[in-house]
């Protein structure tokens, strides 16, 4: 025990609360006792802490772990329920299930094998269907896994008042939502385009190809993880500006859900009913299948311009990205 | 008279159960009406509907567009005459040298394959391989068809290879031709000529003339559009019905692509299939009955009869009733009844329990099954009343703009409320089973409930697609929208009608997407039956989950 | 009304026990209460808001019965009817008014809408909150919500009312006006229940206690009736004087006295063996000595000593 520090009458309980590892780690908190009402006052001393500050990157980088591990272990990490981790893996091993088929396709001999590998090896349409096809990926797997990943992200912080324990340390505002922002897709990206990834290589080493089907096959490849990759943003900032505008983080999975799913719906009906396409501009998921249909040089079965989706696609991120920013920065550093 | 508590004794049990409904549906509505996100997802569900009106109106504005459903107004060759005329006429539409009008081969005689004789000499047009020793070429010939014409001045830069045709070389395309030294000409194709012409063993060359070219007037396209009615005289006895009236089941060269509907010419083709419902009688529409004789069980027309109505008389109605079915159907039923649900229903006990204001309710002489019962009246109240008035909103503005003979169609009024009631069951079937479930579960329920609502919402989409899929069936909006495939039958019992004659005769109104005849009749086509056993089937659930979240809360002790 | 029995007594335990796993809430308490205001003591965790949460039937005893006017609260709700139950949550409906709240909750007891605001009216006024019963309970102090609790447990008219840490959190004029309410329903004949962890509050308002600790049933009966029993255990008495030593040598030779102590500067501390024969030689004894007593102090006489007296051991504090 140090001996500027006397226990017994200078009792400093700030730094026993906020001391954090310089050599007072050894302290003890004095608790008024009974003496206490007779009349005791505790020397509030505060000693500064002068240790050094880490770096920016680092701070950040302990936000974007503690959400991110959280999927894998609860230990001191973000608690992900463990029925949203479930859900998650299960999404993903349904994302992958065209690699045990590219397999069997190589294993089956002449024809039978080459029908599979029609059916599941890598052209423009399945690149495009393993990221933007619309059942079931689009449909069950993608809007469930960001409604689940997104859903308390902002708004338990809200909930709970965690926030201040981000803005009470040196952390701004934008660290923070940056960093949130960045788990999320690293976690629908983790999803998404691993499996994409997956999906490519498995079936370039399975079918044994060479490198001219390599360099045949990249532009498609690239075009499908650009697509994948603006589908991820473009999902996260809406269901992250959902998260940042409830307390509840069912409003924002339930939210996020019925803005994916209602779009769709609405201007599937328009199309069906008045025989035009553009309606879907609302809909987001038809907004990045309109593009990914481009990236990939497959034909585009909207009637309305390619710009039309591209600027709705803008205007959806900015808008989410707006609400976004806006209800962080004035988010109260309290339990609201 | 009063008692110790200065309560009137004339109040009986039922008064006081009665008040004490009315106590928490009150609660319950104000406290949804108190929060922002109610308004939000009420707004939101106004707003849609607005923006399907807005395209409705447009829609009604614009009028029903008349379309071309058989193809034949077209002119894809751009010689002025629409596909329909050059039928009439027997030309192909791809060839801009082939119209009505237009100077046409007739056949005099041919040197055959095996032919002894090979030469031939005469003014004559002619087509085929042999060697040309001119009088006089017409060398403006241009036909009537666009392959094989010889063009007279490719021939005279073209010397002809060494060696014999046939044997040392051959001719690289029909329409080949090229100049010997001995000014003949080696030709392979048509042209008009004079002179003698020897043909090669092996090789075939036919000859005739050239009629006079005529101006025929051309008809508008308009005139091709719209210009098969359906002939249908309401006898139903009279099973076969319909008349060609353009002319295009009579061609026998004219083969209709069945996939896009397109016609393409065909020399050598199969002659048509007139009497494609193999009644005996060609170009005519078979409309068969059902035992009773008093509706129409299927249409069965023959090829291009009958197949390009009047749209504003077929297309008009049967969109409006498209529009009606697919926004009870998406709007209402999956959008609303789903996400409305989830939204109100999925808290209220579930956020009573969490806020710790559940005591203040439980501390009264209210029995716990009782308040599960009462909080989902209230938010049926709520619920109820705004899907009753949208769908009323809605409604009444469509049956005003409705194509009809008066100011406002009648008929749909029942379909509306069919629509409101199917939604109102749904909403009580999802909002007992989404509150239940967070009863059972408050950690997981949640969770259950959005993957419940995807797995809804996947299994709407399948059983307007297909509702007699079995597995459809799983699912709580497969009945609701059983209910408004019924409710729709009643109201408007031509419907089947309607959409039999949209797939018979290739007529795109969209309702063969929306609607489907009810599947869960139980064998007696009965849309009221289907309709029974739907309700039966979505309160018997709703009833069920009450009674399971009931017992579950009962036996909750709550901390 | 005629199923709730009129000669059962409000509330009556026997052998009741709950435990939450392997965590024991209640252990064995058999209790019969009626009339007057009760004050449940315990020490937080001691057990007093499973107890009130059993009356209540929001929990279900693992072991004997609980009766409210002779009906099992578990299985049925119709005791509910005389019953008034404030609870330690904080949530309320913040967007309601308090009339709003109280008449809506006052429905739930069957009463028309008309009558039901009558009688809140009247109970807000009993709690004095007349003036602001058209305010959103959001805006609301601590105080004011409590008492509005309060009222919302009083408004069927209640014989049996149950409040659990009313004065919890409340700032000194909240506490003597909710005092005075439970005072008042006491004096109206009512069966009152009210728990805290502080002694000094429940002895302001009644003398008629249940000491709970670790879920045991540790006392019940009049507090001064606990106090004279626990007479017979040591007690001390802090005295602040000008000369401790003096003071001390005349208390030595009085009887009930057998120790005494010097904490610090100008203190003594006497130690008794009979708590009543002590108070009875105290004054006299003071001024028999002529000093001047800055304060007379009762370091026992808070709940942890009492308890610990109870239990047998020496609070050595």
């Amino acid at each position: 025990m140090p001996d500027d520090i006397d226990i017994r009458s200078s009792q400093t309980r700030m730094e026993v609360a906020y001391g954090s590892g310089d050599g007072d780690e050894n302290m003890v908190a004095i608790v008024a006792k009974k003496e206490a009402s007779l009349g005791t006052i505790f020397d509030q001393s505060y000693k500064p802490w002068d240790g050094e500050l880490g770096p920016r990157w680092m701070r950040n980088y302990s936000i974007y772990r503690h959400h991110v591990y959280g999927l894998f272990t609860s230990k001191g990490h973000r608690y992900y329920h463990p029925f949203v981790r479930l859900t998650i893996l299960v999404i993903f091993l349904a994302s992958l299930t065209p690699i045990p088929m590219l397999f069997l396709s190589s294993l089956l001999p002449g024809q039978d094998g080459d029908i599979l590998s029609k059916m599941w090896g890598i052209n423009r349409f399945n690149l495009w269907g393993q990221i933007l096809g619309y059942f079931p990926r689009n449909l069950c797997m993608w809007p469930l896994l960001t409604a689940l990943v997104v859903g308390g992200m902002i708004s338990d912080d809200r909930r709970n008042g965690t926030s201040a324990i981000y803005f009470s340390r040196p952390i701004n505002r934008f660290d923070y939502t940056a960093m949130k922002f960045l788990s999320v897709s690293v976690i629908l990206g983790f999803v998404i385009l691993f499996s994409y990834f997956a999906y490519y290589t498995s079936a370039i080493v399975f079918r044994g190809e060479g490198w001219a089907y390599l360099i045949d096959t990249l532009p498609l490849f690239i075009g499908g993880m650009i697509s994948g990759i603006i589908l991820i943003i473009t999902y996260t900032s809406i269901g992250l500006a959902l998260s940042s505008i409830s307390q509840s983080r069912f409003f924002a999975a339930i939210g996020f859900l019925s803005v994916i799913y209602g779009t769709k719906i609405i201007a599937l009906l328009i199309d069906l009913q008045f025989d035009t396409s553009i309606m879907y501009i609302l809909s987001p998921y038809d907004c990045l299948a309109h593009l990914g249909q481009f990236l990939l040089g497959l034909e585009l079965n909207y009637s309305h311009p390619l710009a039309f989706s591209i600027v709705s696609l803008i205007s959806f991120n900015i808008i989410s990205m707006g609400i976004l920013i806006s209800r962080i920065s004035s988010m109260e550093v309290t339990r609201e | 008279m009063m008692d110790e508590k200065g309560l009137s004794l004339r109040e009986t049990v039922w008064s006081q159960l009665d008040r004490k409904a009315g106590a928490i549906i009150e609660l319950t509505i104000r406290q949804l009406r108190n929060r922002i996100s109610t308004w939000v997802v009420l707004g939101v569900g106004f707003l849609l509907m607005i923006l399907l009106l807005a395209f409705y109106v447009d829609s009604v504005r614009e009028g029903f567009e008349s379309i071309d459903n058989d193809g034949d107004s077209v002119d894809m060759d751009g010689d002025g005459y629409p596909l329909g005329q050059e039928i009439k006429y027997g030309h192909s539409d791809w060839d801009s040298n082939q119209f009505p009008g237009s100077s046409e081969f007739i056949q005099v005689s041919a040197i055959g394959y095996n032919d002894q004789v090979r030469a031939i000499s005469g003014n004559y047009t002619w087509s085929g391989a042999g060697t040309l020793n001119p009088i006089w070429i017409d060398s403006n010939y241009v036909g009537q068809q666009w392959s094989g014409i010889i063009n007279w001045f490719d021939v005279d830069n073209t010397s002809c290879p060494l060696g014999t045709v046939y044997e040392d070389w051959w001719p690289q395309y029909f329409g080949y031709g090229c100049h010997y030294e001995n000014n003949e000409y080696f030709v392979y194709g048509k042209f008009t000529a004079s002179g003698e012409i020897v043909v090669p063993d092996g090789s075939e060359m036919l000859w005739g003339y050239n009629t006079e070219l005529f101006y025929v007037e051309p008809d508008p396209k308009s005139m091709y559009i719209n210009e098969d009615d359906i002939d249908w005289n309401g006898i139903l006895l009279q099973k076969s019905q319909g008349f060609d009236d353009d002319g295009d089941c009579l061609r026998y060269n004219w083969i209709l692509d069945s996939e896009d509907g397109s016609f393409y010419y065909d020399n050598d083709g199969e002659p048509f299939d007139n009497d494609k419902n193999d009644n005996g009688i060609i170009c005519d529409v078979l409309w068969l009955l059902d035992d009773d004789l008093d509706e129409i069980e299927s249409i069965e027309p023959d090829s291009n009869v009958d197949e390009d109505p009047d749209d504003e008389r077929y297309m008009g109605e049967s969109s409006h009733r498209t529009f009606i079915i697919g926004v009870g159907k998406m709007a209402f039923v999956i959008m609303i009844g789903l996400f409305l649900p989830l939204f109100l229903a999925l808290g209220l006990v579930r956020d009573e329990t969490e806020n710790g204001t559940l005591h203040y309710l439980l501390s009264k002489p209210i029995h716990r099954g009782e308040f599960i019962l009462y909080r989902l009246l209230g938010y049926l109240a709520v619920t109820g009343s705004y899907v009753f008035m949208l769908s009323l909103f809605v409604g009444i503005l469509t049956a005003i703009l409705g194509p009809g003979e008066g100011i406002i169609r009648l008929s749909d009024i029942p379909v509306w409320l069919g629509i409101g009631f199917a939604t109102f069951l749904v909403l009580a079937a999802y909002g007992a089973l989404f509150n239940t479930l967070g009863l059972i579960s408050p950690k997981y329920g949640v969770y259950i409930s959005i993957v419940f609502g995807v797995w809804e919402f996947v299994m709407g989409i399948l059983t307007i697609a297909n509702p007699n899929w079995t597995l459809s069936a799983i699912s709580i909006n497969h009945w609701a929208l059983q209910i408004i495939d019924s409710v729709v039958l009643l109201a408007w019992p031509d419907t089947l009608q309607l959409q039999q004659m949209a797939s018979a005769f290739n007529l795109d109104t969209g309702l063969d997407i929306f609607w489907k005849p009810p599947a869960h009749t139980l064998g007696t086509a009965n849309p009221t039956v289907a309709i029974l056993v739907s309700i039966f089937v979505l309160s018997t659930f709703t009833i069920l989950m009450l009674g399971i979240g009931q017992s579950v809360f009962k036996n909750r002790e709550i901390m | 009304m005629s199923d709730l029995n009129k000669k059962a007594p409000s509330i009556l335990l026997e052998g009741v026990s709950k435990w939450y796993g392997e965590v024991i809430g209640i252990n064995d308490i058999s209790l019969a209460i009626e009339g007057g205001v009760t004050g449940i003591l315990g020490s937080n965790g001691a057990g007093k808001s499973t107890l009130f949460k059993l009356l209540m039937g929001r929990l279900k005893p693992s072991q004997g019965t609980i009766r409210l006017f002779g009906i099992d609260p578990w299985k049925s709700t119709a005791p509910y009817r005389r019953i008034g139950y404030v609870s330690e949550s904080e949530r309320m409906y913040d967007w309601m008014t308090s009339l709003d709240f109280i008449s809506t909750l006052a429905r739930l007891h069957g009463m028309s809408r008309e009558e039901a605001i009558k009688r809140s009216k009247h109970v807000l006024d009993f709690v004095g909150l007349e003036d602001v019963h058209h305010k959103k309970i959001g805006k609301y102090s601590k105080g004011m919500r409590q008492r509005v609790k309060i009222a919302h447990a009083l408004v069927h008219d209640p014989d049996l009312i149950i409040l659990d840490e009313p004065l919890h959190g409340c700032d000194p004029i909240a506490r003597t006006s909710i005092m005075n309410v439970v005072r008042e329903l006491g004096s109206q004949g009512k069966t009152v229940l009210i728990s805290s962890h502080i002694l000094e509050e429940i002895e302001r308002i009644t003398e008629q206690i249940v000491i709970l600790h670790n879920g045991k049933l540790l006392a019940i009966g009049n507090l001064h009736a606990i106090r004279d029993l626990l007479d017979q255990h040591p007690h001390r008495i802090l005295i602040k004087c000008e000369n401790p030593r003096d003071l001390a040598k005349l208390f030595i030779t009085s009887g009930p006295i057998y120790g005494v102590r010097f904490p610090d500067v100008g203190q003594l501390e006497i130690q008794t063996n009979n708590l009543s024969a002590a108070h009875d030689i105290i004054p006299s004894t003071l001024v028999e000595s002529g000093q001047k007593i800055t304060s007379i102090e009762n370091p026992d006489d808070n709940l942890d000593s009492l308890i610990g007296y109870l239990l047998g051991g020496i609070n050595d504090g």
